[in-house]
Order: structure tokens, then sequence, then C-alpha cells
């Protein structure tokens, strides 16, 4: 169970926040100004932050997030923000930020980051396969066998399914595989994505077991693996 | 008006400094054109006197009696006196002309003063002792060249008079025009301050300069007042467009409260506020996208773009959805390449859109075609359909903001997609038009450059 930071000032926007992280099986503490928040970042005892990039006081988002690096803590930070201009974005990230993410957002884009930063935290191996269940996938040429079958790929639909082998288990939305998939950044991509994914559903499919690749409500999908 | 205002105004100022210019330099001319004429006829004068002088004294003194006297009868006699004087200084011969008083042996041109007859008059001239010991005085009135000196310099100070009485007079008429001018700008932008943007600037007569600037004002108000019906516009379609959604919910909520009595049946209102929240959502986070795009800081990122990639990129990520329609989406990406600058994701976006309403607006076994064009002038990115088309009436409308066509009220989205593509284009410079085509739609890119074409003629003119 990951035990997550909140720094956030608006009470309300915190609590929901906590809530949504409760949900997904996290435990929670929030500080609810950058002094508070950055003590309490300071023990290192937490597994990511979730860091509003507007904070009141002397001390906002930024400086919090930039002071933690120096300080050498690299627990890993998803900035919230009002502001999404383009270079806002970059600023977080250079600051040390792990991920950043535009207000308003959604929860399950949220919860779903979160995931992944913490997993991210917990996987570094050099690795030449992935086994996510009954797939497997083969990092080097690039297939992918389902319970020993091979699954005929087209190289988009093998990295789509490779991400969400990486991340099984994990929600991932429809924003996550569309940076990470197709390296271009825009907050709506349109439901282009599910196509896609049922494609790809189909062709795990006609290896003859049932589908792996579970459909979230909202906007997002789970690579269900069974151990 | 006061005179302090006056006098403050840059154009009198500016005329004022040119007076002081123009005296300044008319003063030198003339002062070198005086000395220079003046140094001229005194060269003349002292060439006839060294002449005169040394023919004369060559010769004996009867000699000289004689040609003096013959002399005496020509009408330049009087302009130009020749006398001879015995050594006690009484005229043998020649003009009446008294020796000047002083040491009379100065053979070198000079000027001097003495009389003729008896009138006082200035002369220029030389005095030469003969051998014989008799004085021979060779002199040229000046007094006209004097007299003329005087009528020019009292013309000149005249004449100075009257063109600083008329600049002085011009430049506080100027400054005057001015300071009139800028009261009537002052009094125009304040009332356009407190509210009234359909006001202009006056395009007086005045400098061409002020005018020029008037003019940009205007067009910047003009711009100014655009934007503000924009904004109002979209404040309209904003409002529009989140009450539908907002009064939808409120009513399911309503009904919530009033009706619903198992969890599940709660549970259906919560998603369908959820869905029209949502939607909400998408709506603001695109209306934000396209100010920020719009705003025009985002040049500052940009990068050297392969519109090739990009479009195949998009092509592939749009291929299952046209598939799944039944639509034959092609791509030509012609023989050049097209380099621009700009922000990759923003490109994609705006070729996604493009490329998503072709889909969307062609029925089934219909066809879309990506086509670029990198070998002409401007490169070229056209994507076209077979569908239902956009009517003529309502392609400029289509590009702004909120507005869906009549026919597209039942497709999924929220109106944003093309404003978000002309959006994009203007903030990359490309021009965007609609292609004219019996059947379907057909949009048009126009890029302002092509990188690769650039670096390819650099290259070159490095080779040569």
């Amino acid at each position: 169970m990951s035990i997550i930071l909140v720094i956030e000032d608006d009470a309300r926007t915190a609590s929901e926040i906590e809530a949504a992280l409760i949900d997904n099986g996290c435990t929670v503490k929030i500080a609810v100004d950058g002094r508070a928040g950055l003590l309490e970042a300071a023990t290192g005892r937490y597994d990511a932050i979730v860091l509003d990039r507007m904070l009141p006081g002397d001390l906002d988002g930024l400086g919090v997030l930039s002071t933690l690096r120096v300080a050498g803590i690299h627990t890993p930070v998803l900035i919230l923000s009002a502001l999404s201009a383009v270079d806002e974005r970059v600023r977080g990230l250079k600051a040390g930020g792990d991920d950043y993410l535009t207000k308003p957002f959604e929860f399950l884009e949220l919860t779903a980051r979160i995931d992944v930063l913490v997993r991210r935290q917990s996987v570094a191996m050099p690795e030449t396969s992935i086994r996510a269940g009954d797939l497997e996938a083969d990092l080097l040429t690039h297939t992918v066998k389902r319970a020993g079958k091979l699954i005929d790929l087209l190289p988009r639909e093998y990295r789509l399914l490779e991400y969400l082998m990486r991340h099984s288990g994990q929600i991932v939305t429809r924003t996550m595989l569309f940076e990470e998939v197709w390296h271009y950044r825009y907050d709506e991509p349109t439901n282009v994505i599910d196509v896609h994914i049922s494609k790809l559903r189909r062709k795990i499919e006609a290896t003859g077991a049932a589908t792996v690749i579970r459909t979230v409500r909202g906007s997002g999908y789970v690579l269900d693996a069974p151990d | 008006m006061r005179l302090i205002e006056l006098i403050h105004t840059t154009s009198f100022r500016l005329a004022i400094a040119f007076l002081v210019l123009f005296a300044v330099a008319s003063g030198a001319l003339f002062a070198f054109l005086s000395w220079e004429t003046r140094d001229f006829l005194t060269d003349r004068t002292d060439e006839w006197l060294l002449r005169e002088a040394g023919t004369l004294s060559a010769l004996d003194d009867q000699t000289i009696i004689s040609r003096l006297s013959a002399r005496e009868s020509l009408s330049a006699v009087r302009e130009r006196p020749i006398s001879l004087f015995d050594p006690q200084g009484h005229l043998l011969a020649g003009s009446t002309m008294t020796l000047p008083v002083y040491d009379v042996n100065k053979s070198n041109p000079h000027n001097f003063a003495t009389k003729r007859a008896d009138e006082r008059a200035h002369f220029r001239g030389l005095v030469k002792r003969l051998s014989s010991g008799n004085t021979l005085l060779i002199a040229q009135d000046v007094g006209e060249l004097r007299e003329f000196n005087d009528v020019l310099t009292n013309a000149m100070i005249l004449g100075a008079a009257v063109t600083a009485a008329l600049g002085l007079l011009g430049a506080a008429f100027i400054g005057a025009g001015s300071v009139r001018q800028i009261h009537t700008i002052s009094d125009v932008t304040r009332n356009i301050m407190s509210g009234d943007l359909t006001q202009r600037l006056p395009v007086l007569g005045g400098s061409g300069d002020v005018r020029r600037l008037v003019k940009v004002v205007n067009s910047m108000l003009d711009e100014i007042e655009r934007l503000m019906h924009e904004v109002k516009g979209v404040c309209d379609n904003i409002a529009h467009d989140m009450r539908t959604p907002l009064t939808r919910m409120l009513a399911g909520l309503e009904r919530a409260r009033r009706r619903a009595v198992t969890a599940d049946e709660y549970a259906d209102y919560v998603d369908g506020a959820i869905v029209e929240t949502q939607g909400m959502l998408k709506t603001f986070s695109a209306l934000l996208r396209i100010s920020e795009i719009e705003d025009g800081a985002r040049r500052a990122g940009f990068v050297s773009v392969d519109m090739r990639t990009v479009i195949s990129d998009a092509v592939e990520l749009y291929e299952p959805l046209a598939e799944e329609r039944e639509i034959r989406l092609s791509v030509d990406f012609g023989e050049v390449p097209v380099r621009i600058l700009g922000d990759p994701s923003l490109l994609f976006e705006a070729v996604g859109n493009l490329i998503d309403n072709a889909i969307k607006f062609t029925p089934r076994g219909g066809a879309a075609k990506v086509t670029l064009e990198g070998h002409l002038k401007r490169p070229r990115l056209t994507v076209e359909d077979n569908g239902q088309g956009i009517p003529s009436q309502e392609k400029e409308l289509v590009l702004k903001r909120f507005h869906r066509g009549e026919k597209s009220r039942h497709e999924p989205g929220n109106g944003l997609g093309l404003s978000l593509v002309a959006a994009i284009a203007r903030l990359h410079r490309i021009d965007l038009s609609f292609g004219e085509q019996k059947i379907g739609c057909k949009i048009v890119l126009e890029f302002n450059h092509n990188e690769q074409g650039r670096a390819l003629s650099s290259d070159t003119s490095l080779l040569s």
C-alpha cells in the first residue's frame, strides 16, 4: 500500500483527492501550505507527492519542489496546476516534477498517474521480456505471444500492448496512452484511442481466450493479469 | 490655446530649430559669396592697375602727358582716373585728382580715399614714382562696389527679418495645428477609454507621420473592437453551451432527489451528472486551449517539424477509425519533404482534427484524402473528403469558436474542432482556406515557408 502526500491549499479539493486516493488503496496525508508540505515531505516516507502549483504564502509549489530536490529527496512528484500554458508544464518538469496535470482533471487520471509514478519507483531492472498473465512480450524482437501463440501486431499495436503490459493491473488513461505511445501531447485525445484498443483486443481474442483489456468507466483501461 | 503649450509642441520646436539652422546656413552662404565676389573684383582691378603702371612707367613723361590728355576725352576716365604729378604734388596731366596725403611711394595696389575734383571718393589704386621724379597715380573708383555691398547687406538683413517672421508664424501655425490635433485625439481617446469603442481618431490633414500613426491606431482599434465582439460572442456561446448541460444536470439531480428510491437509481442519476460534467470540462479545456494557442507565447518553443512524420502519425492514428466506418483514407506525400518551424503536438492536433472531421462527415463507403505538396513555392497540405461538405454560407462561421453546422448537430463534438485548427494555423502563420469542390469538403493549409527548401538553398550558397 502506497503512502501519498497531498500538498494542496484548497480544503475541499484536498479532501476529494484524499478520497479518490483512499479508494485507490493509498494512505494519504494532507498538508495545506508549502512550509508544512516541505517539512512532511522531508521525512522521506512517502511513495509519491501530489503538489499544487500555486500555494499561499512565500513558498509555492515549484519552491517546495526545488527545495526537495536540492535536499536530495527524490520522491516522485505529480504537479497539479490551473496554469495550462505549455511553458508552465515545462517549468514544472524542469524543477524536478515527474508528471504534470492541469486542473480541472478527472480523478481517474490522477490516481492512474500516481499508480504509474509509484510503480516506476519500484521496478527499474533491465529486461528483455515482460510477462503479464498469459501474455509475453519480447522487448528485442517486438513480438507478443499469448500462451505461446504469436499475435500478429502492427508496430504501434505492439507499443500499445507493451505499455499496457508494463502497467498491468493499473489503470492507464487515454491521455497517458496518447503521450506514451504516440509521443504527442494534448489534453483531449479523441475517442479514436478506443478504436485502437478494440482492434488490439480483437487480435488478442483471436488467439482464443477471453479479452484481458478491460475498459474502466471514464476514460481508462486496465490490462488484467491474473497471477 | 496657451503660448506655453504651443512652445512645447514638437512641431513648433522643430520649426524653430529649422529656422535657426536655415539662418546660420544662409548667413554663411551670403558671407562666402560676398567675400568671393569682392576677391574676384579686387583681383581684376589689381591686374589692370599693375598692367597700366607697367605700361606707363616704361614711357617718358611727354608721351605719358600726351596719352593722358588723349584719354581724358573717354567716358571711362571718371571710373578709372590716371594722373601725373610733379615732385611737388601739382597735377601735370590726366584726371583732376589730389594725390593722397600719405607717403606716396606705394607701388602695390591698396585702398585709399582722396579728392576727385573737389569731391571725396574711395579708390583702389597705386602711386608710382617715375625715374623723372614725377608721380603717377592710377586708381579705380570703388564707390559703386561699396554701395552695392551696402545694398546687399541691407537686403540680406531685411530678407532675414522677413524670413524669421514668416518662419515664426509658420511654426506657430503648425504648432497650433498639432496642438489642435492632439486635443482632438486625446478627447476621442478619452471617449474610447470610457467605453465607446465605435469611435475612431479623426484622420486630419496634418503631417504625414501623424496621419500614419492615426491610421495605425485606428486599425488597432478595429482589431480591439473585433476581439471584444468575439469575446462577447464567445461568452454568449459559452453561456449557451454550458447552460444546456447545466440545466440537464440540475433537472436530473432534482429528479433524483424527488423520485429515486434505490441505490441503483441514484447511481444512474449520478452517472448522468458525471457525463454532463465531463462534457462541460472538455468544452471548457478546449476553449482554454484555443486561447492559450492564440496567445502566441507558444511560438517560443517552436522546433523544426517534418510534416510527413506528423501526417503519417495522424493518419496512422485515424486509420482504424476510418476502417471501422468503411472510409478509404489515403495519403499522398509528394516528392519534396516539407519542414516547418512549429509545435509538433499542435500540428499533429490540427492534422488529426481535419482527418477526424473528414471521417466524421463522410458517409460509409466514402473516401478521404490527405495530400502534401512540397514542390510548391508555398507548400500545401490538403485534406479532402467526398462527404456532405460545408455550405458556402457556413464556411466562415465554422472557423469561429463553437459554431457547429446545422447538419452536424447530431454528431458528437463540442464544435471547437475547426476553430482549434484555425487557431493553430494562425499561430504557425499558416493560411487556412476552403477549396472549391462540388462534393464534400476540402480544406487547404498553405505554409509560409519550407525549412527543407531553405536549408537546401543555404547549402548551395555555401558551396558556390
